[in-house]
């Protein structure tokens, strides 16, 4: 699995993750998400190239969201896979973190 | 000892160490590979990544030798996974539904996995056996035209 982040406009600063979000996956991403979750206020998560993604994989998301959140800031996913989608939404991450399905929507919920 | 007469069939064994996990998986997309959903092989990979996760890391002490051996198995139209540890008594079918969380704030880490096994199987079943835990998850491709 592995992990880029990028400055958009605004302030705003896209990750990409790519891969299998399991354990595996997770633990090699967990230190450099934390760490942009920690430096960054407006973060747009993109899923769309998460082909997969197990409990671990949540817990990387919902710490990130919780840091970002407790700095006054926000976290949003875009683009997950279906299945992807599915997992976030039985484990109640829909109601915790937004999801969108396009970065232009993700991008002006957070320039809001 | 790999000698397997029912090609239908298959096996594998992993120790409690969290490396083992990338082995599993490999091994799914194998026996997945052949003639299996998208769907039904991505809830194969999420119900057995949670449960052999959980054996591994709760399953008991860190230097206690956990043996993990894991089956699936076409059954009937359905897939058909079985897991058997000699860890800790642990029963999953009976761990309570996680609290929905209200806020970002006061959602609680962690505590999804079970949940997640119970919402993407269309079976689950546990009994302890012999000092061993045997749990039985099944898989059931959606309905479609059969040709047979």
């Amino acid at each position: 699995m592995d992990i880029s982040a990028d400055d958009l406009a605004g302030g705003i600063t896209k990750v990409v993750l790519r891969g299998r979000f399991d354990t595996t996956g997770a633990v090699v991403v967990e230190l450099p998400f934390n760490k942009v979750a920690t430096e960054k206020q407006k973060i747009v998560v993109d899923l769309s190239a998460v082909n997969f993604l197990a409990s671990y994989g949540i817990r990387v998301l919902l710490v990130g969201a919780k840091v970002v959140k407790s700095k006054g800031g926000s976290l949003v996913i875009v683009c997950p896979d279906n299945n992807v989608a599915k997992v976030l939404k039985t484990a109640g991450m829909d109601s915790l973190i937004p999801i969108y399905q396009t970065e232009a929507a993700a991008t002006a919920a957070l320039a809001s | 000892m790999i000698a397997m007469s029912n090609a239908r069939a298959s096996r594998l064994v992993l120790r409690n160490d969290v490396a083992e996990l990338e082995r599993l998986a490999g091994w799914i997309e194998g026996f997945t590979g052949q003639g299996t959903s998208p769907d039904v092989s991505f809830a194969v990979q999420l119900c057995l990544e949670e449960a052999v996760a959980n054996i591994i890391m709760y399953g008991g002490a860190k230097d206690d030798a956990i043996v993990i051996a894991v089956e699936l198995e076409r059954n009937c139209g359905a897939l058909v996974a079985r897991i058997e540890d000699n860890g800790q008594q642990f029963d999953p079918t009976r761990a309570p539904p996680p609290a929905r969380a209200v806020s970002l704030e006061q959602a609680k880490v962690g505590d999804v996995g079970i949940h997640l096994m119970r919402s993407f199987a269309n079976g689950m079943d546990y009994e302890r056996r012999d000092g061993r835990n045997r749990l039985t998850l099944r898989f059931v491709e959606p309905a479609a035209p059969s040709s047979e």
